[in-house]
C-alpha cells in the first residue's frame, strides 16, 4: 500500500476510535459540567453497556444498532441510582472523596460483572460483517461507517436536546451558575440526576459501537477508555463539548498513528504521555480558562 | 471505665507491638507468617500514598513507584552483586528521584488532573518496561529476584520477618516524626489552604515536591521488600489493581492518621483472606468495593475514628436522660 493509503487507513481507524473516544467524553463533561463531579468509574457504565447489548444480541439476534436504544435506557436507569446512593451523599465533600467512592464503584462494577458474565475476552460479530465499502483506494467496513454516522447522530440529537428543550435548558442553567438555577426555581438535584443518567447513557452507546465493530471485550476493559477520555476533556476544556469532539478526533488519530509507527503496546501509553506534556505547557488544558 | 483517648492509644501501641514482636511464636504457621510479611509491606505501602494524601495530593498510580523500586532493586542487587538489604534502599532512591520528577509536573495540577497524570504514568512506566526495557527486565515474563534473606540459612523466615517488622516499625516512626515537624504542618496548611499557606511564608511547591520524594520512596521500599521476599519480578506489579489496594486499606482506616494504614490493612487483610475460604474470587472485589464506599459515605474518618464516634454517642445517650436520643 502506498504512503496516501497508509495515511488514509490511519485516519479512518483513528476517526472510528475517536468516535468512542467522544461520546464517553461528551458523557463525562456533561456530568462534569452540572454537578462538578468526577467520577473515574465512568468506563464502568461503556462496560455494562457493551455487556448489555451483547447478551441481548446473542439471545435474540435483535440488530444490535436497535439495541443501542435499549442499552441507552438501561444506563440511564443504572446512572440514576448511582448518582442517587453514591454521589449525591458526598457532593460537596472534596474531589479527591469523588475519586475514591469511583474506585469503589470500579471493584463493584468490574468485578460484578466478571461473577455475571465471567472475565474472558468475548467478542460478537455484527450483521453486517465482512461489507465493506470503497472510500478512494480504500476499502472501509459498512460498521465503521454506521458508527461513525451513529455517532454524529447521538451529537446532534444532543444538542438539541440541550438547546431546545426546557429540561436541557435547565441542566445549562444549573451548570453556568448552579445558586442562580436554584434560584429560579430549578430543582437541580432533580437536573444531577437526569445529567447523571445521560451521562451514562452516551457511554453504554460508546459500549454498544465498541461492541458491534467487533472488538474483544471483557469487564475491565472501562478503566483506560474511561481515564483517556479523562485526558481528552482536559485536553479540550472542562464542560466544553465541541473540546470533546475535537479532542477526541485527536487522541484517535494519535493513538492509531502511534500503534502504527511504534508498535501496538505504545497505543496507550502515547495518550498519558500526550496529556502529561500538555498539562506541563498548560496546567489547566489546551482551551479550558476557567479551570474547576 | 474512664479511658482517656491517650491511654487507648498507648495501650493500643503497646498491645500492636507485642503481639507483632510475639506472633511468630504464637502459632508455627508459615501460612500466617508469610502473611504477616505481606501485611507489613502492606502498611509501608499503605503509609507511604497515606503520607501524599496527607500533603492533600492522591495519587492513583502508587504502583509506579512500588514497582520501580522493586526493578531497581533487582537490578541493582544482579549487577552489583551487593544483598538486597542495601539495594532495597539504593532502588527506592530511584523510585524517590523518579517521584520528584512526576512531582514537578504536579504540582500545579488540581486534585483530579494530579490522579489522571499519576494513573497515566503507571501505564507508561508499565509500556517501557516490556518495550524499551525489556532485554533488562525480561519483559512481560518478568525475572527472578535474590531473595532477602537466603533459603539456605536455617530460620530465614524468622530472620525476613524481623528485618521486615524493623523496617516497618523504622518508617512509622519516620511517618511519626515528619507529620509532628513542621514539614507536616506545611503538608497540613497546604492541604487545608493553600492561599492561606502562601500568605503564611509556605512554599507549596517545594512541600508538595517534598511529599512526592518521600511517598515515592517508602512506596519503592515497600516494593523492593515484597519483591526480595516473594522472589519473582513481573510487570503486572505495576497494575491498576496494586495502585488501588493502598487507597483502599488508608480510607477504611482512616486517612491521613498515622494509624490509619495500620489497622486499615489489617483489618482489610483479614477480610480479605476470611473471604478466601469461602471460595468467592470475583465476589471478594465486590465486597471490598462496598466496604471502601459505604466507608466513605458513613465512616469518612475511617475505622480508627470509631472509639470517638462511641464515646459521642453514648455522650449524647447519657445527655438525653439514658434513652435513646435521635439525631
Amino acid at each position: 500500500m502506498d504512503n496516501l493509503g497508509i495515511f488514509l487507513q490511519i485516519m479512518f481507524w483513528g476517526l472510528y476510535a475517536g468516535c468512542i473516544y467522544i461520546l464517553l467524553a461528551t458523557g463525562l463533561n456533561l456530568i462534569f459540567g452540572v454537578m462538578k463531579i468526577v467520577n473515574f468509574a465512568h468506563g464502568e457504565f461503556l462496560m455494562i453497556g457493551a455487556y448489555i447489548t451483547a447478551t441481548v444480541f446473542l439471545l435474540t439476534g435483535i440488530n444490535p444498532y436497535v439495541i443501542l436504544l435499549l442499552s441507552m435506557l438501561a444506563l440511564v436507569g443504572i446512572g440514576a441510582i448511582i448518582e442517587r446512593l453514591c454521589f449525591r451523599p458526598i457532593l460537596g465533600t472534596g474531589k479527591l472523596n469523588e475519586i475514591f467512592l469511583s474506585i469503589g464503584l470500579i471493584y463493584i462494577f468490574q468485578n460484578g460483572a466478571a461473577m455475571i458474565w465471567g472475565d474472558a475476552w468475548q467478542s460478537v460479530k455484527s450483521p453486517y460483517d465482512g461489507i465493506t465499502i470503497p472510500v478512494g483506494s480504500l476499502n472501509v467496513p459498512l460498521d465503521y461507517i454506521i458508527i461513525i454516522a451513529f455517532t454524529a447522530a447521538i451529537l446532534i440529537a444532543l444538542y438539541i436536546f440541550l438547546n431546545r428543550t426546557r429540561i436541557g435548558m435547565e441542566m445549562r442553567a444549573t451548570s453556568q451558575n448552579r445558586k442562580g438555577a436554584m434560584l429560579v426555581g430549578i430543582d437541580v438535584e432533580r437536573i444531577d440526576v437526569i445529567s447523571f443518567g445521560l451521562g451514562c447513557a452516551l457511554a453504554a452507546a460508546a459500549g454498544t459501537l465498541w461492541v458491534v465493530s467487533g472488538q474483544v471485550f471483557n469487564p475491565y476493559m472501562g478503566s483506560i477508555p474511561a481515564v483517556k477520555a479523562f485526558a481528552i476533556i482536559i485536553l479540550g476544556g472542562l464542560g466544553s463539548i465541541p473540546g470533546a469532539i475535537i479532542g477526541g478526533l485527536l487522541m484517535g488519530l494519535a493513538e492509531n498513528g502511534a500503534a502504527y509507527f511504534l508498535g501496538g503496546i505504545w497505543k496507550d501509553a502515547v495518550s498519558f504521555i500526550i496529556l502529561i506534556v500538555v498539562l506541563i505547557v498548560r496546567p489547566t488544558g489546551l482551551f479550558g480558562d476557567k479551570g474547576e | 471505665m474512664n479511658f482517656q483517648r491517650k491511654d487507648l492509644t498507648t495501650y493500643g501501641l503497646v498491645a500492636a507491638l507485642v503481639l507483632a514482636a510475639a506472633l511468630p511464636f504464637l502459632s508455627d504457621s508459615m501460612f500466617l507468617l508469610n502473611l504477616a510479611v505481606l501485611m507489613l509491606i502492606s502498611i509501608i505501602f499503605a503509609s507511604a500514598w497515606n503520607l501524599l494524601a496527607y500533603s492533600g495530593q492522591g495519587s492513583l498510580g502508587h504502583a509506579a513507584f512500588f514497582s520501580i523500586g522493586a526493578y531497581a532493586s533487582t537490578m541493582i542487587a544482579l549487577q552489583s552483586g551487593f544483598s538486597p538489604f542495601i539495594t532495597i534502599f539504593i532502588g527506592a532512591a530511584v523510585a524517590a528521584v523518579i517521584g520528584i520528577l512526576i512531582g514537578l509536573t504536579c504540582v500545579r495540577l488540581k486534585e483530579w488532573f494530579l490522579a489522571m497524570v499519576t494513573f497515566g504514568f503507571a501505564i507508561i512506566v508499565q509500556t517501557l518496561t516490556v518495550s524499551v526495557f525489556a532485554p533488562f527486565t525480561g519483559g512481560w515474563d518478568g525475572i527472578a529476584s535474590p531473595r532477602l534473606v537466603s533459603p539456605s540459612i536455617p530460620g530465614y523466615q524468622l530472620i525476613e520477618y524481623y528485618a521486615i517488622l524493623f523496617i516497618t516499625i523504622a518508617t512509622l516512626a519516620a511517618i511519626w516524626y515528619i507529620m509532628k515537624s513542621r514539614i507536616g504542618l506545611a503538608f497540613l496548611a497546604i492541604r487545608e489552604n493553600e492561599l492561606e499557606a502562601r500568605a503564611a511564608g509556605v512554599d507549596p511547591v517545594r512541600y508538595r515536591l517534598i511529599a512526592f520524594g518521600i511517598s515515592a520512596y517508602l512506596a519503592g521500599v515497600a516494593g523492593a521488600l515484597q519483591i526480595h521476599h516473594i522472589g519473582y519480578l513481573t510487570p503486572e506489579l505495576y497494575g491498576v489493581d496494586n495502585s488501588f489496594w493502598p487507597i483502599t486499606f488508608v480510607i477504611l482506616g482512616g486517612l491521613g492518621t498515622l494509624a490509619g494504614p495500620v489497622v486499615g490493612t489489617v483489618v482489610l487483610t483479614f477480610i480479605w483472606e476470611g473471604l478466601k475460604m469461602t471460595g468467592l474470587t470475583f465476589g471478594r472485589y465486590v465486597i471490598v468495593g462496598f466496604i471502601l464506599i459505604l466507608t466513605i459515605i458513613f465512616l469518612p474518618k475511617g475505622l480508627v475514628n470509631l472509639p470517638e464516634k462511641f464515646r459521642t454517642w453514648r455522650e449524647g445517650r447519657r445527655g438525653a436522660g439514658g434513652g435513646l436520643k435521635k439525631e
